[in-house]
């Protein structure tokens, strides 16, 4: 029994503090999550900023109060603005900006909220955007020569001239600067449109010249090695025709240079062969022979 | 507790239950361990093949490194709930956004009156679109594959996921397209245009502390403004119509020059055919000029009269027709006239014997 009421006022004992700890520990205690920074207000006065996540404390509620800011980073894009090159030409840009609150205090005091930070966002990036590509070329942003682009140079220019101002005056870190869009103003479309119509034309026509001059050098270069193949045929047949004769004529004296008596009496009798055909009229002495035969029977 | 008083009935029905709820205060103190133990155990949990946990411990990250931070799928050890909080982030799903901010007619807030307008110009509000190298305009559509790569920056620094896609995807696309000229963006620079514009859209991811990782960047769409599509066509089939009058011209090439080949072959061959039986018909001839002489040696007279004969009696044969006439008187013929079988052309003969029997 009395081991029980003793087990039972233990029991009390840890409940109560437990409960007591808890009170003072919600009231006093600040965790302050990842991505956030929490505000510390004295009487409603921003006193200190606990940037680093995790446990914090501060004096109870009537003294102190804390709250939350998300540091997050967010994106931030202009309007489309438009603006003028060095070179005296029309453009419309974004920008767009990468921001997170860099200096919660400064934050606090300046602007207060998040959606107040980007109208004063907005004003500094579009003079900047203004200022900086009025002393760059057109080319500078758009060019098929490398050597022209600059947009790593614009940007960085962007940046020095908006990082510092922004963190001094609102507490805002820009971590990113770049341009978004670059486009043309409505009024400006068509001429550009015209340009590339004449510039479609012009491809057509060359395409078209290039087609037929390459054709026609491929069909004349085939001719002409045709017919260089046709000549060199010409000319391997003679060689053989020669070659033949030479080698006939060969065989032939060959065989004649040993009776040339009997080779043009055999000569003669086909010569006599050959003209004698089926519409010659021979006339022959009736004393010839064999007609002669006859006569002395 | 309260064990006062003569039991009554009621009491003594109830008191096997009061005896049961007796013993269990007295054993009050397990049931608070068990429940202290239970609620110390409370943080173990397990994550999904497909997730990576975060600890927050009073909201802060534990681990120094990313690698110390994320934890991988299995069970996992955490204290419970006010000290810790588990943050599960699904890093191995593929996200996917369609960016559209260089569509046409997808620009801005206002997009019913783009088609009006449309034919001779571009409202930049309204229609989306970008400038290449040679300030041409190009429409496109683009659709983005992304994970998470940092789940800590993803969760409590990086800005959300869509914006800094969006705008990234759409900067890095306006610079590389303004790079290229039209021609090989809209040909073979495609492959190239997409990459670059990737590579940079994952570097300003990372300078945007984004903790994505851009995995694949698609063209859904890229074409010039509708209103050049014909001139665009039109230089299209040109290239297309060189290209066909190249590919005949290589036909008819490759079709004569094997001709003329042949033929030149066939000339060559016939007239080596022909003089292989012109060369065999001397060689028999000579041969047989030299049987005929071999005879003729042996006994010429004979040999020569046969062949004589054998003339004269193939020539009359073979002749159209024969004459006899008598020897002339006296050695010649007077008045003697032939006339030849076409009639108009005639011939006398003189004086002279006649010629066709000569010997």
């Amino acid at each position: 029994m009395v081991e029980a009421v003793r087990m039972q006022r233990w029991l009390r004992g840890i409940a109560g503090s437990l409960a007591l700890a808890a009170i003072v520990f919600y009231a006093m205690a600040v965790v302050v999550t990842e991505g956030q920074t929490a505000l510390i207000m004295r009487f409603g006065r921003p006193v200190r900023a606990a940037t680093n996540a995790g446990l914090h404390w501060k004096l109870p509620w009537p003294i102190d109060q804390a709250s939350l800011l998300d540091m997050r980073r967010r994106v931030y894009e202009t309007g489309h603005t438009e603006m003028l090159t060095r070179d005296k030409k029309n453009i419309i840009a974004r920008t767009f900006v990468v921001w997170r609150i860099g200096d919660p205090l400064t934050f606090a005091q300046a602007i207060g909220s998040e959606g107040g930070a980007e109208s004063k966002l907005d004003g500094l990036l579009t003079n900047a955007a203004i200022g900086t590509l009025g002393g760059h070329d057109l080319s500078a942003l758009v060019s098929t020569n490398p050597a022209d682009l600059q947009v790593d140079q614009i940007e960085s220019e962007l940046m020095s001239s908006t990082a510092q101002v922004a963190m001094r005056s609102y507490g805002v870190a820009i971590d990113q600067i770049r341009i978004e869009r670059i486009a043309l103003p409505e009024e400006n479309v068509t001429a550009v449109f015209d340009q590339m119509r004449a510039e479609r034309r012009q491809f057509a026509a060359r395409f078209e010249a290039e087609g037929e001059r390459e054709a026609s050098r491929i069909r004349s270069e085939a001719d002409l090695e045709a017919a260089k193949i046709r000549a060199k045929g010409a000319e391997e047949e003679a060689r053989i025709r020669g070659e033949t004769a030479a080698q006939v004529a060969k065989a032939y004296g060959d065989a004649h240079r040993t009776n040339p008596e009997l080779y043009r009496f055999t000569r003669s009798l086909e010569s006599l062969d050959r003209l004698v055909t089926g519409n010659t009229t021979l006339i022959l002495r009736t004393d010839s022979e064999p007609f002669s035969l006859l006569q002395s029977k | 507790m309260r064990k006062k008083g003569p039991p009554s009935e009621i009491g003594r029905l109830a008191a096997p239950i009061a005896h049961l709820l007796d013993a269990a205060w007295q054993r009050m103190h397990w049931w608070v361990g068990l429940m202290a133990l239970l609620y110390l155990l409370s943080g173990i949990t397990i994550i999904k093949s497909d997730e990576v946990a975060v600890v927050l411990r009073w909201g802060k990250l534990v681990g120094a490194t990313p690698a110390l931070q994320a934890h991988g799928p299995g069970l996992m050890f955490a204290l419970p709930r006010p000290v810790d909080r588990i943050v599960r982030v699904q890093v191995k799903r593929v996200r996917e956004i369609s960016v559209d901010t260089l569509t046409a007619g997808a620009g801005g807030p206002d997009e019913d009156d783009s088609s009006p307008s449309s034919e001779s110009t571009l409202n930049p509000l309204t229609q989306g679109y970008a400038l290449t190298g040679d300030q041409n305009i190009v429409h496109l559509a683009m659709v983005a594959r992304y994970r998470v790569r940092d789940p800590a920056e993803w969760a409590f620094y990086g800005a959300k996921s869509e914006d800094a896609l969006r705008v990234e995807v759409t900067a890095a696309m306006v610079r590389s397209l303004g790079e290229m000229g039209v021609d090989r963006v809209l040909s073979d620079g495609r492959k190239a245009l997409i990459a670059t514009a990737t590579k940079r859209a994952q570097a300003g991811l990372d300078a945007a502390h984004a903790g994505l990782e851009l995995s694949s960047l698609e063209l859904t769409s890229l074409s010039p403004p509708t209103a050049l599509a014909p001139n665009f066509d039109a230089v299209q089939s040109a290239f297309i119509e060189a290209e066909t009058a190249k590919k005949l011209a290589q036909a008819y090439a490759e079709g004569t020059i094997p001709q003329a080949q042949a033929g030149a072959d066939l000339t060559a061959q016939q007239a080596r055919a022909a003089g292989i039986s012109e060369l065999a018909a001397a060689h028999g001839a000579a041969g047989a000029f030299l049987a005929l002489d071999k005879e003729y040696r042996a006994n010429a007279a004979v040999v020569r009269e046969r062949l004589y004969r054998d003339a004269v009696e193939r020539a009359i044969v073979g002749a159209a027709t024969v004459r006899w006439v008598p020897p002339p008187m006296g050695g010649s013929y007077k008045g003697f006239r032939i006339t030849l079988g076409s009639g108009d052309r005639a011939s006398r003969a003189g004086s002279s014997s006649a010629d066709e029997d000569e010997e």
